[in-house]
């Protein structure tokens, strides 16, 4: 029997109204895709702010595996441990 | 017995709604901020007090929002359109939200070019496939200002949009397939249109309220040097799809508008078709 990894995940303040007010939701997941997988049963309405239809992270939101962004390691596919902390970290803009 | 007119408009601050009782009396603006989202549509439903509002937030999507004391606040319904998974286009904006006949019943145009309905005022959505899924949406091509459905016009009975117009670009003189006259499968699934040579794209279209018949269709340019039938119309202004010698105009000189304004009798006349627009620019 193989135990999938726990981590938590990390929401920003703007998307709490998504997640009863939850900053972090623990879940188990063995990848960022596992991960979102489960965000999208668990938190439907969450995981449509972070992803569109097709499944793409949306364009200014980023996602972090502890202090690495998944873009600089396998992108979806990056691999997770048990106590590792999935960020969404939305882009900051301006001008 | 006053008029009462409200006037929705959705901008990139917020949406605002001001109201006249009178002719006499000045707007008023019922209106405030929703934290910075752009609003691009804002529509009331006629059968509830209910505005609803699309937002177009860059960040984390397009949301349908609600507000149920005319403006002052609004609240993101339960669920917005979405594609279905397997569909492979996603959505990019949603540029117009039609209140329907039935009391909680909503339509909904998005880019790229699609409708949904919701009968149970946005808290879930359907995808029509009719014209979302037409033989030729896939090869729909995009004006400036992307792929959308802009305006959704409702002739009057349940449950039957009668036109859609898309902001695309057709080639130059040719026929284009309008599709969804009425979506419905007991009725007509396409009319053709002449597309003129020389003319621009539209954002909007209306029907006259007492002609049926007949729509509207804001201009924003290309058809002062038109020499075709009608002969030259507005370069800025208003078009109508069954008398262009009714157009409207936008005078040069400043922002009054010119009301050639239609009799009724007109509504009887013989409808001469839709006559969509190309950019000349």
């Amino acid at each position: 029997m193989t135990h999938e990894p726990q981590v938590r995940v990390h929401v920003p303040g703007v998307l709490r109204a998504y997640s009863q007010g939850a900053a972090e939701l623990a879940i188990t997941a063995a990848s960022v895709r596992a991960a979102l997988e489960q965000l999208e049963r668990d938190h439907p309405s969450l995981y449509r702010n972070v992803c569109d239809e097709t499944g793409t992270v949306r364009r200014h939101v980023n996602l972090f595996v502890n202090t690495s962004h998944i873009r600089d390691r396998e992108g979806l596919d990056t691999a997770l441990s048990t106590g590792d902390v999935v960020i969404i970290l939305p882009a900051i803009s301006g001008g | 017995m006053a008029e009462r007119v409200v006037l929705s408009i959705g901008t990139k601050k917020a949406p605002s709604s001001p109201k006249r009782r009178s002719r006499a009396a000045s707007s008023i603006f019922a209106g405030r901020t929703d934290g910075g989202r752009g609003l691009q549509h804002v529509d009331r439903h006629a059968g509830k007090p209910s505005v609803y509002a699309s937002s177009c937030n860059a960040f984390f999507g397009m949301k349908i929002l609600k507000s149920t004391d005319m403006g002052k606040t609004f609240k993101e319904t339960k669920a917005a359109p979405a594609f279905p998974k397997d569909d492979g286009r996603a959505l990019a904006n949603i540029w117009s939200i039609e209140p329907g006949p039935g009391k909680k019943e909503l339509w909904c145009g998005v880019e790229p070019a699609a409708l949904f309905r919701s009968d149970n005022g946005g808290d879930s959505w359907e995808m029509v496939p009719g014209i979302s899924n037409h033989e030729h949406a896939r090869q729909w091509q995009p004006g400036n200002g992307g792929l959308c459905m802009h305006t959704i016009v409702r002739d009057g009975e349940p449950r039957a949009p009668r036109h859609l117009d898309r902001r695309s670009l057709p080639e130059r003189g040719r026929r284009r397939h309008v599709p969804a006259r009425r979506i419905r499968a007991s009725a007509p699934a396409s009319r053709r249109i002449r597309i003129p040579s020389s003319a621009s794209a539209c954002t909007r279209s209306s029907r006259h309220e007492d002609a049926p018949g007949r729509l509207y269709m804001q201009n924003h340019g290309g058809w002062a040097n038109w020499d075709g039938p009608g002969g030259p119309r507005p370069d800025i202004g208003v078009l109508r799809s069954d008398d262009p010698r009714q157009d409207l105009a936008v005078d040069r000189q400043g922002a009054a508008v010119r009301l050639r304004l239609p009799d009724r009798r007109a509504s009887a006349r013989p409808r001469h078709g839709l006559r969509a627009c190309r950019s000349s620019r």
